[in-house]
């Protein structure tokens, strides 16, 4: 008995139903010319013909071959009719998180680079980089980089001390004079301030000079990144892909939410969701998280044979995790990429399958089994020459061949092959009717593994001006263009399953600025994909500003610079067993806010009944042509009458309920204001802690580091005692002021200044005029800071050797000193010099810094606070003395009460604060 | 020029002192102008210009222009952001630059779009309106992007619109042909295929016909084509009429003076469409509803070799794009004309090469597998594996039916070499990608034939030790499937592995 006749006995067996295979070709394409050229050919007719044709005429079916009067085109009923619309609950999204305990500083913008005034050209509307500007600011906050080198080499004919009058130093310089000059005030920055002669002398004679070292070196080196920070600015493509993702659970109203969050993007969070049909999706528990040693700048999911995998992208690493069925992550491998990935990929088709690429050009196939395979590597972009380091990869219908693109097109490229064969699937060129300037952003391959799928060769392709749908059994021939007209670039795309059958597939697409649109296709197998109906606009997290309360304009730019955050991630869910189609969409925003929207198809009850209204108008105004316009009046005025309740919706109080929930946390965070520091001239200020402090400092340098972000306060223990500037008072935390003329407002005036009688009696007792002023001359005495040459580890609770050395100037001792070890003997006495013209702290009080220091060492932590000086009310600034820093200073300040280091200056501010507050002597 | 000197410092040194501010632009920036410098003397696309506008007076400085040169020789044309105009005017205008006029027309144009996003049609159209002012531009550059903007819009606006019909289109459109000769044609095409859409061919062909005879001035290339097209379709719609004389004339049984006119009437309704439709095939492109019916027409007057010689060239053309249906087309034509197998053979390699993936792939495979020649059996195999590497086409059963039946042909025919050289190359990939437990239990679930045909091909090609061949035979002995056994069977004797071994 043969085995085939065998299975023909089987009657009882499903036989002969064939599943209608996707990979049928539509027999039928829409005529287009095929002319190959550079991009931004003017006579390519492509413009006008039928795939560029981005508006109503992608509707249009191609003309079939029989005659369209012998079967007359069943007037189709329009998407909208038979679909409905996709609607959204609210006007905008809705926070679905908590705000994240970090705060974010909207990035940089054209305003911080450009030029702002206005130029005295009468037509140049020109947009140039200030660098005058930045130059300002750079010599300004980098005083000690951009001038440091310089003072080295003019070290040697400069004499800051007296003058000696040997032969040898006839070169040399004076400059004692022009440093009386200039102590006292900062020239700089004061308007007032008093030019000495001498002053003015020098500036002419040095300034070209050495304001063409400055510039000449720090220019270029600007210039350079400036450029850099511009082009990040236009485009920036690290995060092409998007960093959000949805991780189905095992059923199917529950899954993850995965995104990154902290300031540097490190966090990488897994947040469970519970989905209902009705109500609003739930956030069950706090997130899973997981931080990682980089930014995450790409998340990628797919479930592939029941194996959920989820694979990130940081800027020099990837990692794939595998999520059981209960949603734990497991990590799987993680690949180290030296020149920085640009893109990763999990295979539709082959569970753990990678495909990753980087700046070098090398594309590589990975998995956590078999490993690393590279399959493409060109460091040269594809078509022409771009000076683009992106590139991309994805999957195809076929597991053996993948897509390698960039930014000038994309090719198919076979894994088993030799590397750089295959033809192109897509070129910017004329073949596809591409602008002049036009470059690939995304390249996105649209077949999914689930057998719903539009069509399982079809590839998206976005440029900044326009979207092409792509199948890969035709290339170079788009079988559609849309003008996505976006104003940001479309980083981020998702292709959607129908919401329910037959319907048509959503497609979202999703600007860097935030700006959302679905489009509708058609086609599935034998059909070329088409627009089933207009492409629509979905409102963006900036939307949503009017269902916030209305804030002080303060709180307002606040929530208005986090609404208007960068997108950074899209997701869309399709909630199980809803009785209408509903979805989901999740959006990330730079700020780390996951907010959500629900959309759904609401049938379209308006339109037919407008539809028949037209027909029964046109069988009756088709008489009167004249009447036309009349009529067109009328049914303007009355669309108008009922458009705005048919498709406005407005903000439902639970939805209020819910931002203003979220902005009340929000607001709650504490706005970081940098606590002020005076200028300082120490680079080394973290020398001077005790060595235990200065291994957490170092612990918390190093957190910093790793995370990418400011150097915080935080990072470096408690902060020490530091009165805020005159100046700033009024805007610390607790606002006196503020919170004076709230009482006052609400007519509670007498209650508060009694209170504040009763409770500011004691510290106010000292008048702050004094203190004042001793931080004021202390900001400029701080110079004695820098000279710790000496190593770290000899004296910690020492004073600063300086004082040490003033004390002992001009002895022998000195050159033991271990400052001195580092500075060349014939520099010592100008170094001494100069030190002598420095005000210096009074003798008495260093006569003996040693014992007294030693003895402030012993203090304990509890010694009475009068000692030192009078602090605001500042609760930042109330974290307990430590005593070595007490040592030299604040004993020192309570006893001269005019020279003195205060306690601010000794530990590491500099490092601690944005680095724009560092020292503003210039010279 | 001064080579030696990098770019950064010729930009300080053009150090305006009296404005205060360091004039370096961004290497980023200029080229932006250079672009639009360029785009204008060459005779610009109109697309390009619109957002170039405000930079089209702006000439880069000498010291610049060295640079972009250097950057730009050899390469492409720096990246163009759309959004980096706007990103710029934010800061640099203030409002100083643009008038009112200006101003006004480009928010306009923002709303329309909008409320064209948002489906707004009846908002759309009253936004339109107002946009009809910037056909007075003062640029002559906006000027002429205005008509095409407001045809885009207001086409997309009518076709939308729910109260919109055919005569408000047509109006509309018979105004927007004459303002602004450049869009003529194109509009006219466009008018023409949507009222083909609305049935009306007729008019349609009354449009054609009107924009083919149109004439202004010297034509530029890209309408030269675009009036090659517009004959195309008038072409298409000849074809129509003729294939309904044709009907006509075989329906009805007509006395012989009748049917000699209507002939004659058929025959010109022939020259005409074959003449246009000829003419377009020429050019390089995607045509085939024009070459279906070209052929159709041509084959009908007994024109076989001129027929074949059309879908030939269509399909080996090596300017044209690589379009499967060309291929499928000059199949399917040999086919009736019962050309030889070999023939056949040879047109279906090469859409083999170009689309493995095809339905008609498993026709290709019967014709191998029926063909006397070895090398053409052992293609069949190939054919079939191939089809099969496509993730469209694993729950193919027909496919896999093949190849477990061919399969069982080659081992018997002892061409176990010819399954090894299929298979090597995809040994490290099919069984996860076909053959895992999952795909077991599912496929189980979901069809059975496909299933036991699947677990027959795991089994020779992995053993029997195979997860999918052990998960199916055990289901199947479950529920007493009496293949099963005779497959383990067959399985145990004939597997690649066992034959490596040997």
């Amino acid at each position: 008995m043969s085995f085939s006749s065998l299975f023909h006995r089987n009657r009882d067996l499903r036989i002969g139903h064939e599943p209608c295979t996707q990979m049928d070709f539509p027999d039928n394409l829409f005529p287009t010319f095929f002319l190959p050229g550079p991009p931004g050919l003017n006579d390519s007719p492509g413009l006008y013909l039928a795939p560029a044709w981005s508006d109503c005429m992608q509707l249009l079916k191609p003309p079939q071959t029989q005659d369209p009067s012998v079967n007359p085109p069943q007037h189709e009923t329009s998407y909208v009719t038979k679909w409905g619309r996709w609607k959204s609950d609210t006007p905008g999204p809705l926070p679905f998180l908590r705000p994240g305990p970090d705060l974010w500083n909207p990035e940089l913008t054209p305003r911080d680079l450009l030029f702002q005034g206005r130029l005295r050209r009468p037509f140049g509307a020109k947009a140039t980089v200030d660098v005058m500007e930045q130059l300002n600011q750079f010599l300004w906050d980098h005083g000690d980089i951009a001038f440091g080198p310089l003072g080295k080499l003019l070290q040697e004919d400069f004499n800051l001390g007296k003058a000696k009058k040997s032969r040898k130093d006839r070169t040399v310089m004076n400059a004692e004079r022009l440093l009386q000059d200039l102590s006292g005030h900062q020239p700089k920055g004061c308007p007032w301030a008093h030019l000495s002669t001498r002053q003015r002398r020098f500036s002419l004679l040095g300034g070209t000079v050495l304001a063409e070292e400055v510039e000449g070196l720090l220019g270029g080196l600007l210039h350079e990144e400036l450029e850099t920070r511009w082009k990040g600015l236009l485009l920036d493509e690290t995060s092409t892909g998007g960093a959000l993702a949805w991780v189905p659970g095992a059923k199917p109203h529950v899954g993850q939410l995965v995104y990154p969050t902290g300031q540097a993007y490190n966090q990488l969070n897994f947040q469970k969701v519970k989905l209902f049909s009705t109500r609003k999706p739930q956030a069950v528990g706090d997130p899973t998280q997981i931080l990682l040693q980089g930014p995450v700048r790409q998340v990628v999911t797919r479930t592939v044979q029941g194996e959920a995998l989820l694979a990130v992208r940081s800027d020099h690493h990837c990692a794939v995790w595998q999520v059981s069925r209960q949603g734990h992550p497991e990590p799987l491998q993680v690949l180290g990429t030296e020149k920085g990935a640009t893109g990763i990929s999990l295979s539709p088709h082959l569970p753990g399958e990678l495909a990753v690429c980087t700046r070098s050009g090398a594309v590589c196939l990975w998995s956590p089994q078999n490993g690393l395979k590279q399959i493409y590597k060109d460091p040269e972009t594809l078509v022409f020459k771009d000076s683009s380091s992106w590139r991309w990869a994805d999957f195809t219908a076929h597991p053996r061949m993948l897509t390698v693109a960039d930014r000038t097109g994309v090719r198919l490229t076979d894994v088993r092959g030799p590397s750089g064969c295959g033809e192109f699937l897509f070129r910017v060129g004329a073949e596809a009717s591409c602008q002049r300037g036009e470059r690939i952003l995304l390249a996105q391959y649209l077949g999914t593994s689930s057998p719903v799928s539009l069509s399982p060769t079809l590839h998206l392709i976005c440029t900044q001006f326009s979207l092409y749908l792509l199948d890969e059994r035709l290339p170079l021939v788009p079988m559609l263009k849309w003008n996505h007209a976006l104003m940001s670039p479309p980083l981020l795309a998702e292709l959607l399953p129908p919401p329910c059958p037959g319907a048509p597939f959503p497609l979202l697409l999703g600007g860097l600025g935030g700006h959302l649109r679905m489009l509708h296709l058609s086609g599935g197998s034998s059909h070329t994909p088409q627009l089933a109906a207009p492409p629509q606009s979905l409102p963006s997290l900036s939307d949503s500003l009017p269902g916030f309360p209305v804030l002080e304009p303060h709180g307002q730019q606040l929530l208005q610079d986090r609404l208007k955050a960068p997108l950074m991630g899209l997701a869309a869910v399709v909630p199980p067993s809803c009785p209408s189609p509903t979805m989901l969409l999740f959006q990330l925003s730079a700020a780390g806010d996951v907010f959500y929207q629900h959309l759904w198809l609401q049938p379209d009850t308006n339109s037919k009944s407008a539809d028949s209204l037209q027909n029964s108008k046109s069988c009756t105004d088709h008489t009167d042509d004249p009447g036309l316009h009349s009529h067109d009046q009328s049914s303007a005025t009355s669309s108008l009458d009922t458009a705005p309740d048919s498709g406005a919706v407005s903000w439902n109080p639970q939805a209020v309920a819910c931002c203003r929930r979220w902005l009340k946390t929000l607001l709650q965070v504490p706005p970081a204001l940098p606590p002020w520091t005076p200028p300082t001239f120490s680079q080394h200020p973290l020398r001077w802690l005790r060595e235990e402090v200065k291994g957490k400092v170092r612990e918390g340098l190093q957190a910093a580091m790793n995370e990418g972000r400011l150097l915080q306060q935080r990072d470096l223990g408690p902060l020490p005692p530091s009165d805020p500037p005159p100046a700033h008072e009024p805007f610390g935390p607790e606002n006196k002021l503020t919170e004076r003329l709230e009482a006052f407002w609400e007519g509670k005036g007498a209650i508060w200044w009694d209170s504040q009688q009763g409770s500011t009696q004691v510290p106010r007792k000292r008048p702050s005029r004094e203190k004042r002023r001793t931080q004021l001359s202390s900001s400029f005495s701080s110079i004695r800071a820098t000279s710790d040459f000496s190593d770290m580890d000899s004296h910690h609770g020492t004073p600063s050797p300086l004082h040490r050395m003033s004390e002992a100037s001009q002895s022998q001792e000195l050159s033991q000193e271990p400052w001195a070890r580092n500075v060349p003997r014939e520099r010592r006495q100008t170094l001494r010099d100069y030190l002598a013209v420095l005000p210096s702290p009074e003798s008495e009080n260093c006569s003996s810094p040693r014992s007294q220091n030693r003895s402030s060492q012993t203090l304990p932590t509890s010694e009475p606070m009068s000692h030192s000086v009078p602090r605001s009310q500042d609760p930042r600034t109330q974290t307990p003395l430590r005593p070595h820093q007490r040592n030299s200073s604040a004993l020192c300040s309570q006893n001269s009460g005019i020279r003195s280091l205060p306690s601010r200056h000794t530990p590491s501010l500099a490092g601690s604060q944005p680095l724009k507050k560092k020292p503003r002597m210039g010279f | 020029m001064m080579p030696s000197q990098p770019p950064w410092k010729q930009g300080l040194r053009r150090t305006d002192p009296d404005s205060g501010s360091a004039d370096l632009q961004l290497r980023a920036l200029p080229t932006v102008s250079l672009s639009s410098t360029r785009t204008c003397e060459s005779g610009a696309c109109p697309v390009l210009l619109e957002n170039m506008d405000t930079f089209s007076d702006e000439l880069t400085s000498p010291g610049e222009e060295d640079d972009q040169v250097e950057a730009s020789v050899g390469a492409g044309p720096e990246i163009h952001l759309p959004w980096r105009l706007q990103h710029i005017q934010s800061i640099v205008n203030h409002g100083h630059n643009g008038t009112n006029f200006t101003r006004t027309t480009s928010i306009c144009l923002n709303f329309i779009q909008e409320a064209v996003l948002k489906h707004q049609w009846q908002q759309a159209s009253e936004f339109l309106q107002s946009y009809f002012q910037a056909l007075e531009d003062v640029n002559s550059q906006k000027r002429q992007v205005a008509p095409e903007n407001i045809w885009k819009l207001g086409s997309a606006i009518l076709y939308h619109h729910p109260k919109s019909n055919i005569e408000t289109f047509s109006a509309f459109a018979d105004r927007m042909k004459n303002i602004g000769v450049q869009n003529y044609l194109k509009i006219s095409l466009q008018h023409a295929l949507y009222l083909l859409h609305k049935g009306m061919v007729e008019d349609a062909y009354r449009n054609l016909n009107q924009a083919e005879s149109w004439r202004y001035g010297e034509m530029s290339a890209s309408q030269e084509k675009l009036i090659k097209l517009i004959q195309a379709y008038r072409g298409l719609l000849d074809y129509y009429t003729w294939s309904k004389k044709r009907t006509e004339l075989a329906r009805f049984d007509m006395d012989t003076f009748a049917s000699n006119a209507a002939t004659q009437d058929m025959h010109s309704y022939f020259r005409q469409a074959s003449l246009n439709l000829h003419e377009i095939i020429e050019i390089p492109g995607v045509w085939d509803p024009f070459v279906k019916s070209y052929v159709e027409m041509l084959k009908y007057y007994g024109d076989q070799d001129g027929a074949r010689q059309v879908l030939t060239d269509y399909a080996y053309d090596n300017n044209f794009p690589s379009n499967p249906n060309a291929h499928i087309y000059l199949y399917k034509f040999l086919k009736k004309e019962k050309a030889p197998g070999d023939k056949l053979i040879s047109v279906l390699k090469t859409l083999h090469q170009i689309v493995p993936s095809h339905k008609i792939m498993l026709e290709f495979h019967t014709l191998l597998r029926k063909s006397k020649k070895e090398k053409h059996r052992k293609l069949g195999l190939e054919v079939l594996f191939a089809v099969l590497d496509f993730s469209g086409c694993t729950e193919n059963t027909t496919a896999w039916r093949y190849l477990a039946k061919y399969l069982k042909r080659m081992m018997m025919e002892k061409h176990l070499d010819w399954i090894q050289d299929g298979w090597s190359s995809r040994k490290d990939w099919w069984p996860t990608f076909h053959f895992s437990y999952y795909l077991a239990k599912k496929n189980w679930k979901e069809n059975k034939m496909l299933a036991l045909k699947k677990a027959f091909t795991s089994g020779i090609l992995l053993g029997k030790g195979c997860k999918y061949f052990m998960y199916v035979s055990k289901q199947g002995h479950k529920v007493k499937e009496k293949s099963i056994k005779t497959m383990k069977k067959f399985v145990k004797k004939h597997n690649i592995l066992d034959s490596e071994e040997l």
